[in-house]
């Protein structure tokens, strides 16, 4: 049969698939990615698109995560100022409780009480970031406010009203208790106690009961304070659980869409030798044909 | 009896002859590199016989006929792949350009949409807080922005292909007259009984540039050459040309004309068909998907958000502007607040609840068409256009091998050899001198005839 004598529409097909194949490499090499438009892989393009989206949200889940443990951090350290400051008023209430005690002592220690009282309703009103953290979800209201018609003498402007934010697929957490809860505990609750203590000492009469009234305000919010300490714990742990699946996520996406780079530079190689070679061969054909050797 | 001046006669047809091949071989060498030529042969027959009595003799060389080699079936099979591989090509190029608008780069929807439920938590860590209100609402902007860059650049892609589709269409019909006019001149040499081969090569190569544009197929009949498209509009007949003309419809998109009937849809090859299949089928299946995926997601997070309350405690209204049914919802996505107190993040009223945002953000694991979850739509969408490029691609190439093979083998018949031109050349070279030493040599006896009674 006879052959095409033309043989450069071939010869620049061969060149052109080489060279297409040396960018392909290239580009993998440089970019470090194996599917960089959706046509190098239309299913990985595909798992990718999932992919990206649950690392953002993973990242999104540590981001909210650190916001919160902040507020529970704060509130945690407030509690933990309101038992110590009720660990004062048993010790005074104590103190008064000693017969002794004259009405100028006694005074003296009506009017620390008195100070502590007012330490604690500013540090139910405590804020985070603008918040009030003890106001259930009525955040922008101050929840504790002084008022004499009240048995404790403070009012609660807050709700019952408790957040939950997301920290995982599915995994959310509660972030608040509402003060009433806290401090306004039925039958008694801090403020009620720490009054009842007061007007015993005035009229030096049912001290040990007032006493028995803050030990047990004292008791509630140490039990309450146990709760954020819990969450504080499990936001720890769910950290570094994301940190892991971030982890997992990243390789996953390596293994997906990521290049091999050992197999992408013998790919260049190869590919250079091919083009070389056709090259070559084209420099060496060309050259002759009978008409060279007609004299 | 045989004579001198036969022997002579014999000698100068030879001659000739041998000039009249040498003639093709440097024809041949000439149009080495013209595209679409047949390389041409000259054909030689033994002259008819002179007889004296008893005695025959051969009377010389006749030069028949000067032939071109070409294969009829391989031409016509090189005109079809030839629109096979013109149509995928329209239709590989014009869907590399859609691609980047789908290709997981940050920014692209699918970035936005994870961008904008990832600010709905972070809002939910601190419902009343203004900058992470206004970070969803930014967020929100930002995805349905790219809902109508992407379903924007796609309608402009579209208009790009309808520039595309009238500039084909003119080529069509400069080269459907041009075929129509060498017809007119082949019949006229047919009749008179000449060579028409180099007209034949020059129509065959403007049938595989028509190939190219439209699809094409090729009728011979006795009185010359008919071309109609293979659903059987016809381009040319004989002498006599059909253009093809483009006309817009309503909707702003350029539809093709043959004598008043519209065959925009009847087209199967070349590069009109590719641009006509992006433009008709592929990119408004894309739109289509787009405006689902934008309707449901508007719907759904518009539920949602009208379920809670806003900073101020008044009931949510819709998130996103209420998309329109049909087409169009992805063009006019868009956010219906601009005030970020009116994020409806709470659930019962007060202002740090954050109740409702988990029903927002909810919507990301909720189907919302169909029984699929936005994320699941939209990844889909980036498969379906990886796919068709792929899948386009992968026909492409097949397609351009064929063509390739078909090409080697019609250059295997039809191709100028130089080896073999320069061996023939050197034959018709000693041919020449030989017969040229016969002339010579029967001149001498002649001259030894007419002088004999001198000696």
């Amino acid at each position: 049969m006879r052959v095409n004598p033309n043989y450069t529409p071939g010869l620049l097909a061969a060149l052109a698939t080489t060279q297409k194949e040396e960018q392909k490499a290239l580009q993998e090499m440089s970019s470090g990615r194996r599917v960089n438009v959706p046509s190098d892989d239309p299913t990985a393009a595909a798992v990718l698109v999932g992919n990206h989206s649950r690392a953002d949200q993973a990242d999104q889940f540590l981001r909210s995560l650190s916001g919160i443990q902040a507020e529970l951090q704060t509130a945690d350290s407030t509690l933990n100022s309101v038992v110590l400051a009720l660990q004062r008023a048993i010790t005074l209430g104590v103190q008064g409780a000693n017969g002794t005690l004259s009405s100028a002592n006694r005074a003296s220690l009506v009017g620390e009480l008195q100070g502590l009282q007012q330490q604690l309703v500013s540090l139910a009103n405590t804020t985070f970031q603008g918040s009030f953290i003890f106001a259930g979800t009525e955040s922008r209201t101050q929840p504790f406010v002084a008022d004499a018609t009240q048995p404790s003498g403070v009012r609660y402007d807050g709700n019952t009203g408790v957040n939950s934010v997301a920290v995982g697929d599915g995994f959310n957490v509660q972030v608040n208790i509402p003060g009433s809860q806290l401090f306004m505990a039925a039958g008694g609750g801090v403020f009620q106690s720490i009054n009842g203590l007061i007007v015993a000492l005035q009229n030096d009469t049912g001290m040990d009961i007032a006493v028995a009234g803050v030990r047990q305000a004292f008791d509630q919010v140490t039990a309450q304070r146990v709760f954020y300490g819990n969450v504080l714990n499990q936001l720890t742990s769910q950290q570094t659980f994301l940190n892991n699946s971030k982890l997992a996520l990243n390789e996953q996406e390596n293994q997906i869409g990521g290049a091999d780079l050992a197999a992408a530079a013998s790919q260049l190689v190869n590919a250079e030798n091919a083009r070389n070679a056709a090259l070559a061969a084209a420099g060496r054909i060309s050259g002759s044909s009978l008409f060279d050797y007609l004299k | 009896m045989s004579n001198l001046t036969g022997a002579m006669s014999i000698a100068i047809g030879a001659l000739l002859t041998d000039q009249a091949a040498l003639q093709t071989t440097s024809n041949n060498i000439a149009n080495v590199n013209t595209p679409g030529y047949s390389r041409q042969r000259p054909i030689m027959v033994e002259a008819d016989p002179v007889v004296f009595g008893s005695l025959t003799f051969g009377n010389g060389v006749v030069l028949q006929k000067v032939e071109s080699l070409r294969d009829a079936i391989l031409e016509l099979r090189l005109h079809g792949e030839t629109q096979q591989q013109s149509r995928l090509d329209a239709v590989v190029s014009a869907m590399r350009q859609v691609e980047p608008m789908f290709s997981g780069s940050s920014g692209d929807i699918g970035d936005q949409l994870s961008k904008f439920f990832n600010s709905i938590q972070e809002l939910s860590t601190d419902p009343s807080s203004p900058a992470r209100r206004q970070g969803v609402l930014t967020a929100a902007n930002n995805l349905a922005n790219a809902f109508r860059t992407v379903s924007g650049n796609l309608q402009q892609q579209r208009n790009n292909l309808d520039l595309s589709v009238s500039q084909a269409a003119q080529q069509v019909n400069v080269v459907t007259k041009q075929i129509a006019k060498l017809n007119g001149q082949i019949t006229m040499m047919q009749n008179l009984h000449q060579d028409t081969s180099s007209f034949e090569d020059q129509r065959t190569v403007l049938i595989r540039q028509l190939s190219g544009l439209i699809d094409v197929s090729v009728i011979r009949s006795d009185n010359g050459l008919t071309l109609t498209t293979v659903s059987g509009t016809a381009l040319v007949a004989g002498d006599r040309n059909f253009d093809i003309g483009t006309q817009m419809d309503v909707s702003g998109v350029l539809h093709i004309f043959s004598q008043g009937a519209d065959i925009t849809g009847t087209l199967g090859g070349g590069e009109l068909a590719g641009l006509l299949a992006v433009r008709d089928q592929k990119i408004p299946g894309l739109l289509a998907d787009l405006d689902t995926l934008a309707a449901g997601l508007a719907n759904a997070l518009n539920t949602a958000h009208r379920s809670g309350f806003d900073l101020n405690g008044s009931g949510g209204g819709d998130l996103f502007v209420p998309p329109s049914a049909g087409p169009g919802a992805a063009a006019s996505f868009a956010v219906a607040i601009s005030d970020p107190s009116r994020l409806a993040a709470s659930s019962d009223g007060s202002p740090g609840s954050n109740g409702n945002l988990a029903a927002l953000a909810a919507v990301s694991d909720q189907p919302v068409v169909a029984g699929q979850t936005p994320r699941d739509i939209y990844a889909n969408l980036v498969f379906q256009v990886g796919n068709e490029v792929s899948n386009g691609l992968a026909e492409l190439n097949a397609s351009t091998l064929i063509l390739q093979q078909l090409q080697d083998q019609r250059g295997s018949i039809s191709g100028v050899s130089l080896d073999e031109e320069a061996a023939h050349m050197i034959e018709y070279q000693h041919a020449f001198a030989a017969a040229a030493r016969v002339v010579t040599t029967v001149s001498d006896m002649l001259d030894v005839a007419v002088n004999l009674g001198r000696y």
